[in-house]
């Protein structure tokens, strides 16, 4: 399925994305985000405020000169908004397809904070987003499993949890997860132990996903530009030749629906979360590295 | 001979026949144990803190001395009652400035009662705790010009906002705390910076924070310290203790990243306190 779009006399191919792992997808008529053959998302502007917020949020980021470069890497590009006709004529916030330049991405999504809710939000919101960080990891370790999709390098095709049983997990399921996230071994069979064969390509090294959370983690304690309520980190990276190219992982921070000032005050909320889920991917990376000496 | 502590600036006060803790004249600070599962709570972690191995001498400083429990004369006339013994952490101090600060974004915790929950929830929201991840819980501020101790009604220091606490903390490093001009955060430097400063003492604490996972601090204060007596040192002696551990739970191998949070929160504003000391606090509150 896809749709042809004439746009300045230049013909843009959509489709639905293949990996997505969280948030709203294409159903019951209303639209869902879309990429094209160019490496760009089309992210369709969500009802009431939340769709005006993001652009508000990625326009002020692109022009904030206050970004440090090593940082602003850690965001999507942002190529404004565009119309795109067949969905409605609806509005779309136009990113950078964070996944193009990958062929085989394994993709989870972490939403991060003790709390997703924030001051600013409605009551119904507020009672809302109470319930659900109760329910999950977010009160007691600062973050949640949003989803995530990895690889299995023994059936050659990729495996998602169960929707239902990735919201009822807890601290436990939180670390069998990120064991499974970068295991190679068949992931459906519940019985056998991820081998986390990937752990020191995917989380470790110089460029590896802890180190790029630890330079996040040091803006974090002193940026008060934006309270990044409600947003998540998207863990990505390449099983397409893993043993000889390396895994390329990369962390990015999307979904801005709920951003607001900082106001002088650090996002502490975000942070602490940060703080928590580096020491869950350290604790995976020594115990991988202990039993690889073994 | 027990007394009402002189300088409590948060927490139950043994006042008017009421219940509260104690001070001797050896330095040592008799919390009653309450009826509820607090006090016994409290004492559980005195106990499992001051055997712990895992905590690293530099952080044991951090916490008040624990000498166990004994039996003491209530404040409220209702006999003996048990009371946890513990390091007054103010006495050896002639004219301290105090000032507790509860840290965390929530005060709430899992598995707590509803109604502990509404009742914390309405707190945090109604005070800085949701917004910045801290609130200022008492204080007591020597104004040197007035040579006497500046203390707000805790109904004024609960109503504070972000401006409110950001004033409380340059006023609680100013000759003049009492007057209603802008602060002239004249002791800035001596107690919040510097190598022995407060500043430097929440990094050591900040960095211990990040990575332990034994206890998680739910409810607790930060209670600041310093001296304004000038002795022949001109020290200020300024100390940072950890305070309040009725609510504290295990922490089973996650990091206390509310504490933590708030803790972080926190630092920012001493720094900007700081930082802008060298301008003079000018700029209004």
């Amino acid at each position: 399925m896809g749709l042809v779009v004439s746009s300045y006399s230049v013909k843009m191919h959509l489709k639905a994305p293949e990996h997505q792992v969280a948030g709203h997808i294409a159903k019951d008529g209303k639209p869902g985000p879309l990429v094209d053959d160019k490496g760009r998302f089309f992210k369709p502007l969500q009802g009431d405020s939340r769709g005006e917020i993001e652009v508000k949020f990625y326009e002020s980021f692109s022009s904030n000169t206050e970004i440090p470069d090593h940082i602003r890497r850690y965001f999507p590009v942002y190529h404004g908004t565009q119309a795109v006709e067949g969905s409605d004529g609806a509005a779309m916030i136009v990113l950078e397809n964070l996944l193009s330049q990958y062929s085989k991405p394994s993709v989870m999504d972490v939403k991060m904070g003790s709390r997703t809710w924030y001051p600013e939000a409605s009551e119904e919101y507020i009672q809302k987003c109470l319930r659900k960080d109760a329910r999950s990891t977010t009160v007691s370790s600062g973050f949640r499993i949003s989803g995530f999709e990895v690889y299995d390098h023994k059936e050659l095709s990729f495996w998602k949890p169960d929707r239902k049983l990735l919201n009822g997990i807890k601290v436990d399921g939180v670390r069998l997860a990120l064991r499974k996230f970068v295991s190679s071994n068949t992931l459906s069979d519940t019985s056998s132990k991820p081998d986390s064969a990937f752990a020191s390509s995917v989380y470790g090294g110089s460029n590896g996903v802890l180190t790029q959370l630890l330079e996040l983690k040091t803006w974090f304690e002193n940026q008060t530009f934006y309270h990044f309520n409600s947003c998540s980190i998207l863990i990505i990276y390449e099983n397409e030749s893993i043993h000889d190219d390396g895994a390329r992982a990369q962390v990015k921070l999307v979904d801005f629906a709920h951003v607001h000032d900082g106001n002088g005050v650090i996002d502490h909320n975000f942070l602490g979360g940060l703080c928590s889920f580096i020491n869950f991917v350290r604790d995976i990376l020594q115990s991988s590295d202990e039993s690889t000496d073994n | 001979m027990l007394k009402v502590p002189e300088h409590q600036v948060a927490g139950h006060i043994a006042k008017d026949g009421k219940l509260g803790p104690l001070v001797d004249d050896r330095g040592r600070f008799y919390k009653p144990l309450q009826g509820d599962a607090r006090g016994e709570n409290e004492a559980k972690f005195y106990e499992s803190f001051s055997s712990n191995k895992n905590v690293p001498d530099h952080i044991r400083g951090y916490f008040p001395v624990y000498h166990g429990v004994q039996l003491a004369e209530a404040s409220d006339g209702s006999g003996k009652l048990p009371h946890m013994v513990l390091e007054d952490v103010v006495s050896g101090y002639v004219k301290p400035s105090v000032m507790d600060v509860k840290i965390g974004s929530r005060t709430w915790y899992p598995d707590v009662s509803e109604e502990y929950f509404n009742k914390c929830i309405k707190k945090d929201s109604a005070t800085t705790t949701v917004y910045l991840g801290f609130r200022v819980s008492g204080l007591k501020i020597f104004d040197c010009q007035e040579s006497r101790f500046w203390r707000p009604d805790k109904r004024v220091v609960l109503a504070y906002k972000v401006d409110g606490a950001r004033m409380a903390l340059r006023k609680f490093v100013s000759s003049n705390p009492s007057a209603d001009s802008v602060p002239d955060c004249a002791y800035a430097s001596e107690v919040y910076g510097g190598s022995n400063g407060i500043l430097e003492k929440l990094l050591e604490l900040k960095a211990w924070f990040e990575t332990q996972t034994l206890y998680h601090f739910n409810s607790c204060s930060i209670l600041m310290v310093y001296e304004n007596e000038s002795g022949g040192d001109d020290e200020r002696r300024a100390q940072v203790k950890l305070v309040d551990f009725a609510h504290v739970l295990d922490g089973n191998g996650v990091i206390d990243h509310n504490f933590f949070g708030g803790l972080c929160s926190f630092i920012k504003f001493i720094q900007d306190i700081l930082e802008s000391s060298d301008n003079r606090c000018e700029n209004g509150h």
